[in-house]
C-alpha cells in the first residue's frame, strides 16, 4: 500500500523535475533559438549547426525527466 | 556508398579557335566543375565573354518582363519540347513582336486603371454634394459673392456676421457637408468661424449639370472601363496561353547561351590558348575525354592533374548513394556536406533515423496514416527535396507500424489480446509502452550507448586517414574507453548507492575504472586540460537518449486522452452524439499525427545531428556543381 501523502510528494517532486527544468531549457532555448533563426536567414547552409545549437539546453530537461521517471518508477514502489 | 563520389582534377587546354567547340562539349556533359580562375598575372589573363553575350542577356531581360506580365513563373510544365536550332532563328524577331503585342495590352490596362483611378477620384468629390440640387456651373464665377463648399463638423453658426446668406447643408459623415454663398465683404470673417469647426474645402471639378446626375454618368463610364479592363485581361490571358511554351523554352534557350557566352570568364587566358582548371567524376572521365577530343579533333586537351597534393577543400562533393538511401542525403546535406576525405553518412542516417523515428511514434494506425501521407506527397509534389522527405517518411511509416505492432498500439488502444480490437483470446508476446517504462529506459540508453560507440568507430577510421593512428587513437579511442569504462563503473555502484548498501570491489569495477584512467589519459594528450571540460556531455549524450522513451509516451498519452475522452464524452451518450465523438476522434488524431511526425522526425535528426555526428563527422564541403543545364523545354540537336 502507497504512503498516500508520501506518495503525492513524491509525485509533485517528479512534475517540479520536469516542469522547472523545461523552464530553464525554454530560457536557453529561446535565446539561441531567435540568434540560430537570425543566423539561417543570412545563410541557409546554417541550418543543421544552427539546430544543433538550439538544442543544446534541451538536455537540462532530459535531466529533469530522467529525475522523474526514477522518482516514479524506483522511488515510489518503495513507499 | 560510404565516401563521396571519386573526383578527379582536369586541366582542360587548347587553342582559343577551338574554345566554343569546347565550350560546347562540356556543356552538353554537364559533369565538369570548373573552378574559377582568379589569379591573373602578366601572362595569363580572365578570359573575355564572347560579344554576344551582352545581347543574350538583354533578350533574356526582356523576355522574362514579359514572362512577368503574363505571369509565367518558368516552373509549368509544357506538351512539348522545343527544339533548340527553331528558337535560335527566331528568337530575336519573335520576343521583339511578343514584347509590342504584350506592352500593347499591357499599356491599355494601365491606361483603363488610370482612368478609373481618375473617376473614383471626382466621385469622391462629388459625392457630399449628392443632396444638392444646385447644377455644379453654379458654385463659382460670382463678382459679389463668396462661395464655401465643403465638409465640417457641425453645421455653420454664421448668422451673427451676416444675416444675410444663403445656405445648404446635411449631415455626411461624420460631420456637414455645406454649400454656402456670402457677400464677398464677409468672406474673411465666415472663413475663420467655418475652419474653428474644422472646415476641409473641396476642389470642386469642372463640370456642369447637377452633382446626382454626373455621378450617375461617372458611374455608367466607370462600369464601362471595368468592362474593357477586363476584355484586355482576357486578351493577356490568351496571348499567355498561346506563347507559354514559347517564352518556357526561349527563356530556357537564352539562359544556356548566356551561360555559354560567359564561360571564358571562369577561364584564363592567354593570346593564343585558353586554360580550364575543373573537376570531374572519375569514372566520367574517360567518356567526357574522348568528346572533347572528337568535338575539337584534337585541338583541345582533357588532362589529369595529379601533380597537386589533393587539398581536400578544394574538391567539390557530390554524394553518391543507392536509390534506397539517396532520399536520407537531404538530411546530412542540411547538417553539412561531407569533406572529400570524410566518410559519408547517409547510409547510417538511412538505417538509423527511422528506427529512432518509429520507436518514438511506435502505432499501427499512425504509421499506416504517415505511409499514405508520404506516398501521396511523393505522387502529388514535383520538388526534390520535398520528394525526399516523403521517401523518408514512408521508410519512417513502415517501421513505425512494425514497432506498433511490438508496442501492440493502434491510434492508441490495444489491437490485440484481452481488451483489444481483435484477436482477443491470441495474443503474441508484445511489449506495452506503459507497463514497460524502465525496460524501454534501459533500451534507450542502450541504443544511446550503440549510437556512440558507432559515432567513435566512425571518428576513429576519419581521424587515422586524416592524421595516422597515433592521432586516431588519442582523439577517439579515448571516448570510447572512458564511454565504457563509465558504463561498468555505473552499473557496479548505481544498486548499492540506490539501496544505501556498501560499494563492494568488484574486479568489473576495477576494470571500469582501469579504462576510465587510460581513456581520461589519452584525452589528456590529446587535447590536454581543457579535454576534461568536455566529459560531462559523455553523460548527458547517452542520457539525451531517454527522449526516444519519453517523446514515445508523450505520443501515445495523448492518442490515449484523444480516445478516452471522445467516449465518456460523446460515444457513451450514443444517438447523434456519437458523430461529435468520431469527429474528436478524427480531429485529435489528426493533430497527434502531426506533431507526431513533426516531434519525432525533429528529435530523431538532432540524436543524428548533436550526439551522433559530433564524434565523427565535420563537413563543410564545398558542393558540386557541374558546368551545363539540365533542360526542361528545349532539345539539342
Amino acid at each position: 500500500m502507497v504512503d498516500p501523502i508520501g506518495g503525492g510528494m513524491v509525485a509533485l517532486a517528479a512534475g517540479i523535475a520536469v516542469g522547472a527544468t523545461g523552464i530553464g531549457a525554454a530560457l536557453g532555448e529561446q535565446m539561441i533559438g531567435s540568434a540560430a533563426v537570425g543566423a539561417m536567414a543570412e545563410d541557409e547552409s546554417f541550418f543543421g549547426r544552427g539546430l544543433v545549437m538550439t538544442v543544446i539546453p534541451e538536455s537540462i530537461v532530459i535531466f529533469g525527466l530522467v529525475v522523474a521517471l526514477i522518482l516514479l518508477f524506483v522511488t515510489m514502489p518503495t513507499i | 556508398m560510404f565516401e563521396p563520389q571519386a573526383m578527379t582534377k582536369v586541366i582542360i587546354a587548347g587553342s582559343k579557335d577551338y574554345m566554343g567547340v569546347a565550350i560546347d562539349a562540356l556543356h552538353n556533359h554537364n559533369v565538369v566543375h570548373i573552378t574559377d580562375f582568379v589569379d591573373e598575372d602578366d601572362d595569363f589573363k580572365i578570359g573575355k565573354p564572347y560579344a554576344s553575350a551582352t545581347k543574350l542577356s538583354q533578350r533574356a531581360v526582356s523576355l522574362r518582363s514579359i514572362a512577368s506580365y503574363l505571369g509565367i513563373t518558368g516552373k509549368e510544365d509544357i506538351p512539348n519540347t522545343y527544339p533548340q536550332g527553331a528558337i535560335a532563328d527566331e528568337v530575336d524577331e519573335k520576343t521583339e513582336r511578343l514584347n509590342f503585342e504584350v506592352t500593347q495590352v499591357t499599356d491599355k490596362i494601365s491606361d483603363t486603371n488610370s482612368r478609373i483611378k481618375d473617376i473614383n477620384d471626382k466621385k469622391r468629390l462629388l459625392d457630399p454634394l449628392k443632396s444638392f440640387d444646385l447644377p455644379l456651373e453654379l458654385y463659382s464665377g460670382y463678382r459679389s459673392l463668396a462661395v464655401f463648399v465643403g465638409t465640417l463638423k457641425g453645421p455653420p453658426m454664421i448668422g451673427d456676421i451676416t444675416p444675410d446668406y444663403e445656405l445648404e447643408t446635411v449631415p455626411y459623415g461624420k460631420g456637414h457637408a455645406i454649400a454656402l454663398f456670402v457677400p464677398r465683404e464677409f468672406e474673411d470673417d465666415v472663413l475663420k468661424r467655418l475652419q474653428d469647426q474644422s472646415y476641409s474645402a473641396l476642389s470642386l471639378p469642372k463640370m456642369a449639370g447637377t452633382p446626382k446626375d454626373l455621378l450617375a454618368d461617372l458611374d455608367s463610364q466607370r462600369s464601362e472601363l471595368e468592362f474593357e479592363k477586363e476584355k484586355s485581361q482576357q486578351d493577356l490571358e490568351a496571348l499567355r496561353k498561346r506563347y507559354i511554351d514559347y517564352i518556357l523554352a526561349s527563356d530556357e534557350y537564352l539562359s544556356i547561351a548566356t551561360q555559354k557566352a560567359e564561360a571564358p570568364l571562369r577561364f584564363a587566358t592567354t593570346k593564343n590558348a585558353f586554360i580550364i582548371e575543373g573537376w570531374i567524376p572519375t569514372k566520367k572521365l574517360e567518356n567526357v575525354q574522348s568528346d572533347v577530343d572528337r568535338a575539337t579533333e584534337g585541338h583541345v586537351m582533357v588532362a589529369t592533374d595529379a601533380s597537386e597534393a589533393v587539398n581536400v577543400e578544394k574538391v567539390p562533393i557530390a554524394l553518391e548513394n543507392p536509390m534506397p538511401s539517396e532520399p536520407f542525403e537531404v538530411l546530412v546535406r542540411a547538417f553539412s556536406l561531407p569533406r572529400y576525405n570524410e566518410i559519408d553518412p547517409t547510409t547510417f542516417v538511412a538505417l538509423i533515423y527511422p528506427f529512432l523515428f518509429a520507436l518514438m511514434l511506435g502505432d499501427i494506425g499512425y504509421g499506416i496514416v504517415i505511409i499514405g501521407i508520404g506516398l501521396i506527397v511523393r505522387r502529388m509534389l514535383k520538388s526534390k527535396g520535398i520528394r525526399d522527405l516523403a521517401a523518408i517518411l514512408v521508410y519512417a511509416g513502415v517501421i513505425t507500424l512494425v514497432f506498433g505492432l511490438i508496442y501492440n498500439e493502434f491510434f492508441g488502444v490495444a489491437l490485440v489480446g484481452a481488451g483489444g480490437l481483435i484477436l482477443p483470446a491470441y495474443a503474441y508476446p508484445t511489449v506495452p509502452r506503459f507497463d514497460n517504462v524502465l525496460t524501454l529506459l534501459l533500451v534507450t540508453l542502450v541504443i544511446g550507448i550503440l549510437m556512440l560507440t558507432l559515432g567513435y568507430v566512425l571518428g576513429f577510421i576519419n581521424e587515422y586517414r586524416q592524421h595516422g593512428l597515433k592521432h586516431a587513437a588519442f582523439a577517439k579511442m579515448s571516448w570510447l574507453l572512458m564511454l565504457y569504462g563509465g558504463v561498468v563503473v555505473i552499473i557496479e555502484i548505481l544498486p548499492p548507492l540506490t539501496t544505501g548498501t556498501a560499494i563492494s570491489i568488484s574486479p568489473a569495477l576495477v576494470g571500469g575504472v582501469v579504462l576510465l584512467v587510460i581513456g581520461l589519459l589519452f584525452l589528456l594528450l590529446d587535447e590536454g586540460i581543457l579535454g576534461i571540460a568536455e566529459l560531462p556531455s559523455l553523460l548527458s549524450n547517452v542520457l539525451s537518449y531517454s527522449r526516444l522513451l519519453s517523446i514515445g509516451i508523450a505520443s501515445a498519452g495523448i492518442a490515449l486522452a484523444v480516445n478516452r475522452l471522445s467516449y465518456a464524452l460523446f460515444i457513451d451518450r450514443g444517438g447523434v452524439w456519437i458523430i461529435f465523438g468520431v469527429l474528436m476522434l478524427i480531429v485529435g488524431h489528426a493533430v497527434n499525427t502531426a506533431l507526431g511526425i513533426l516531434d519525432s522526425g525533429l528529435q530523431s535528426l538532432r540524436l543524428h545531428y548533436v550526439e551522433f555526428f559530433t564524434k565523427f563527422y565535420r563537413g563543410g564541403g564545398m558542393k558540386y556543381k557541374p558546368f551545363g543545364y539540365e533542360r526542361r523545354y528545349t532539345e539539342e540537336q
